[in-house]
């Protein structure tokens, strides 16, 4: 019972009762039927439930839990039953406490509606007593108003229902009905004495939208909403015949759907406002598109743009997305040089819907101009409306993660001018200074960042990372001194009280190669204590002076290095502090420098191995080992935990990627074929992530890729020997047609069967970007390609059966 | 019905002003300590509408029922306020309608 399993509680305890019929054992036996009834009724199996519960019934006919078991009977349609049943249940003490008041409303709600015979218990002031009193009165009440007895005779009978009866709701309802011609205020303020929850909620509802609309309510709140609202709505306003048919004609046409309301309205153009009626009718037009050529005829042409706008909508409602995008991208074509202001904002409106939607629908393919369609359209977005700050931050963010360095730049560069007191736009064009190393602009761009938000702590750390970014580039160009004056003005912007520790770091050592000892040891010291001290604390000073480039401090960096290695075993915390420092943008630059670090602590990092790591805490040490080439550790590493964790993919994703030394051109046919399923599995447990990590990898974009080092793109300019561009796309189409020529029909004939004709051209055009001399063609060209190849392979093998 | 243009009872060419106006009016009468429901729902539809572009967004790439809810209030425009009376049938409907409602409130809350 306690586990929730009631099915073989009731088993268990029916096999009991059968051998001794203890009070107690059939006391269980209902609540495990009661228990049971509870779960079908929470699975909508109202009729199962009932007959779990009515063998709960007692042998005075009460049962357990009489509040399902009501709302099973009139779930069911048995409204009769259900009140006979909660009549019998008010004022019998068997129920609990709490849902005693509400099964008592109950009762009520379901005796007006059908009123089975009451007979007065012997004790007539007992609970079960008044409340039949009471329900006499308020069904005296209600009668009395529908047949419209005048409101004192009305109010002599509601006076009869205290305001603590199970039937106060009613009272409170007919009040308000009768309060509302004269005092609209004070009718809705009764009602308002009537919870959400009650049984007579709906009723309340119903009045509250016949009632006059105080000034500030909109249409929409006092609109009915269920049928019977509307019914009573009609009823009570006293309309007109004519108004109340065409109401009732109106909510028909409604029922029947867009089409049906939208030839209504259009009929009826003589007798509403035109403009409204054409409103209605233009905002009905994308659920009921055949109505067009009526629509036209009865308010004229439509304008091309709301034409377009409309089809758009109605491809997107039967999600045709290529047509959605043709039409839209007509739409606004036609207004984005328009002069009125509102025409160009409405293009930008559209293009960044088509970004948006481009990100969950790859038939939204954009006309070629960029790579990915998000990008093309947001950039045609800020061309019509150049000052939508989300888009440009959406933008800067979508070309950094594309790599798109040149856009980014240029992008930030001319956000910093339109956008001069935005704080995160300033802090976009810090980044995108630092990553040009344009140091100067960078610390401009930040103290103005500063200016706008002196207490931003992030523009903070940024300056003084600048200060040490320019400090190295001073001491590489052997002017130590001059760094030493630069990491002076960083610490102008340290926190009293929170030393950074790369700042102590770099003082120190800029410290000793100008000489100035034994300050300057100490302060390095200072440094690698505040970095975590031993190995992590050393490796960090070692890769700032590695960074800086300095000679000075090789021999006592190393010396310690080792020492630390040799004093304590890794510990987690140390090997994601190294991932961490080599993590940084500098460092990810200087690969060579890190590798050369990573190798002088390789045998200290190999004991790591048989740490318990969690694929979480594994991917920032696998980026590390990828970027210091070190192949040998990550597969040692994935081998450990994979006895550790056989079950978990990650190991044996990272193990394939060891193997393939973070190449995907290495990998077999199966190793790709198991990541793609790897793939798949983690996308139905939901973990998007890793299942974009590996897909990512597969083509040769994801983090673990070796390619994204030093990209294999030709740049355009590798171009530049073929005369005509155009002639030189194809000379290149010709000859990756010619070294496609050994790719396996199979492998294609695969590809389509998996992922059907449309996603096989795209996976096809992915693996020709990764290729050579894929990556320098036309987007288009190359999607054109890879169609050719899936449709030459269908026309040899027939029609796919997945398609 | 739950577009913003509908959900404060404005028209599609309503400007800042307009829009800003009703909001704060509807808070006053419905405020959020008494209604905190209906002031969600105002509140969403003040921020869908609350610059020129949010308002071409909800114009150009949504459909909504503004006009609808206005012809709606016109067929109901000649009528004298509760001057009428429910039959018993309709009556019963919204009582069955409250009861099954009720009940099914009642059935989430003691879900297993």
């Amino acid at each position: 019972m306690r586990l929730g399993d009631f099915k073989q509680a009731i088993d268990l305890f029916k096999r009991l009762v059968k051998q001794e019929a203890r009070p107690e054992w059939r006391d269980a036996l209902a609540e495990a039927f009661a228990g049971r009834a509870r779960i079908l009724a929470a699975k909508g199996m109202f009729e199962e439930a009932e007959t779990a519960l009515s063998k709960t019934a007692a042998p005075d006919g009460t049962v357990r839990d009489p509040l399902l078991y009501v709302q099973c009977l009139v779930k069911r349609g048995q409204v009769h039953k259900a009140a006979e049943l909660a009549v019998k249940c008010v004022g019998n003490h068997k129920d609990p406490a709490a849902t005693a008041p509400q099964l008592a409303e109950l009762a009520a709600a379901l005796w007006l509606v059908a009123p089975v015979p009451l007979a007065y218990p012997a004790e007539r002031q007992s609970e079960g007593g008044k409340w039949v009193e009471h329900a006499v009165a308020s069904q005296q009440s209600l009668t009395a108003w529908i047949e419209g007895k005048p409101p004192q005779e009305i109010d002599l009978l509601l006076s009869r229902i205290p305001l603590r009866s199970a039937f106060r709701a009613l009272r409170l309802i007919l009040k308000s009905l009768m309060t509302a011609p004269n005092d609209p205020a004070r009718a809705r303020q009764l009602l308002d004495g009537i919870p959400p929850e009650s049984a007579f909620a709906s009723f309340r509802l119903a009045v509250e939208a016949a009632l006059p609309g105080v000034p500030a309510e909109p249409v929409a709140s006092s609109s009915p909403s269920s049928r019977a609202q509307q019914v009573f709505a009609v009823e009570v306003k006293g309309l007109p015949n004519a108004a109340s048919q065409s109401l009732a004609q109106l909510v028909k046409a409604e029922r029947n759907g867009p089409g049906a309301l939208l030839s209504f309205l259009a009929s009826q153009t003589g007798a509403l406002p035109t403009d409204e009626v054409k409103s209605a009718c233009l905002n009905l037009l994308p659920q009921a598109p055949d109505r067009l050529r009526q629509f036209e005829s009865t308010f004229g042409p439509l304008s091309e743009f709301d034409r377009n706008r409309v089809l758009a909508l109605a491809a997107e409602a039967g999600n045709d997305w290529e047509r959605a995008e043709q039409r839209w991208r007509v739409a606004a074509q036609g207004v984005e040089h328009a002069a009125d202001t509102e025409a160009r904002l409405s293009a930008g409106v559209i293009y960044r819907h088509l970004a948006r939607r481009a990100q969950d629908h790859p038939e939204i393919e954009g006309e070629g101009t960029s790579e990915f369609p998000c990008i093309e359209y947001l950039e045609r977005s800020l061309q019509a409306d150049p000052d939508h700050l989300p888009a440009v931050m959406q933008l800067i963010g979508l070309y950094r993660t594309n790599e798109q360095d040149k856009d980014w730049h240029r992008l930030a560069e001319e956000a910093a001018r339109r956008f001069p007191e935005e704080s995160a736009i300033l802090l976009q064009a810090v980044d995108s200074a630092i990553a040009r190393k344009a140091y100067k602009k960078a610390v401009g761009f930040a103290r103005k960042l500063l200016t706008l938000d002196p207490i931003n702590q992030a523009a903070r750390q940024r300056m003084i990372e600048l200060h040490i970014s320019h400090a190295r580039k001073q001491t590489r160009s052997k002017r130590a001194d001059l760094a030493w004056k630069e990491l002076a003005k960083a610490a102008e912007w340290e926190r009293p009280g929170a030393p950074s520790f790369r700042l102590c770091i770099n003082q120190g050592l800029v410290g000793r190669e100008l000489g100035r000892e034994p300050d300057a040891e100490a302060r390095l010291r200072q440094g690698v204590e505040l970095a975590g001290g031993g190995v992590a604390g050393w490796f960090r000073a070692s890769l700032e002076h590695a960074l800086m480039n300095a000679g000075e401090d090789a021999a006592l960096l190393r010396q310690e290095l080792v020492r630390a290695q040799q004093a304590a075993a890794p510990t987690k915390e140390g090997i994601l502090s190294i991932a961490s420092a080599v993590s940084g943008e500098e460092a990810r630059d200087s690969n060579k420098a890190v590798a050369g670090l990573i190798f002088r602590i390789r045998g200290w990092l190999l004991k790591g191995g048989s740490l318990a790591w969690s694929a979480a805490e594994f991917h920032p040490i696998a980026e590390m080992f990828r970027l210091a080439d070190a192949y040998d550790l990550l597969g040692d590493y994935a081998r450990l935990a994979r006895l550790r964790e056989p079950k978990d993919a990650t190991w044996r994703y990272y193990q394939v990627v060891a193997r393939a030394m973070g190449d995907p051109d290495r990998l077999s046919w199966r190793e790709t074929q198991e990541l793609i399923e790897m793939a798949e599995d983690a996308a139905d447990r939901n973990e998007f992530r890793t299942a974009s990590r590996i897909r990512g990898f597969i083509v040769g974009s994801g983090p673990d890729s070796a390619q994204r080092r030093g990209s294999r793109r030709i740049s355009e300019v590798d171009l530049a020997d073929f005369d005509d561009k155009g002639e030189a796309d194809e000379d290149l189409a010709e000859l990756l047609a010619m070294s496609l020529q050994d790719t396996p029909p199979d492998m294609v004939k695969r590809m389509i069967a998996e992922l059907g004709q449309r996603q096989a051209v795209t996976a096809l055009a992915d693996r020709l970007r990764t290729s050579l001399l894929g990556a320098i063609l036309p987007v288009k060209l190359r999607r054109e390609l890879a169609q050719g190849i899936v449709d030459s392979v269908i026309a040899t093998s027939g029609r796919p059966v997945h398609e | 019905m739950n577009d913003p243009f509908t959900v404060l009872g404005v028209g599609e060419d309503a400007g800042d002003d307009e829009i800003k106006q009703r909001y704060l009016a509807l808070v006053r009468a419905f405020p959020p300590d008494r209604e905190p429901e209906r002031f969600q729902a105002y509140r969403a539809a003040y921020e869908a509408l609350r610059d020129q572009r949010k308002r071409l967004e909800a114009k150009l790439l949504r459909t909504n029922d503004a006009a609808l809810s206005r012809l709606k209030l016109l067929f109901l425009a000649p009528s004298k306020p509760v001057s009428g009376r429910a039959t018993k049938a309709t009556v019963s409907a919204l009582l069955v309608e409250g009861i099954d409602r009720a009940c099914a409130q009642a059935g989430s809350a003691s879900e297993p």
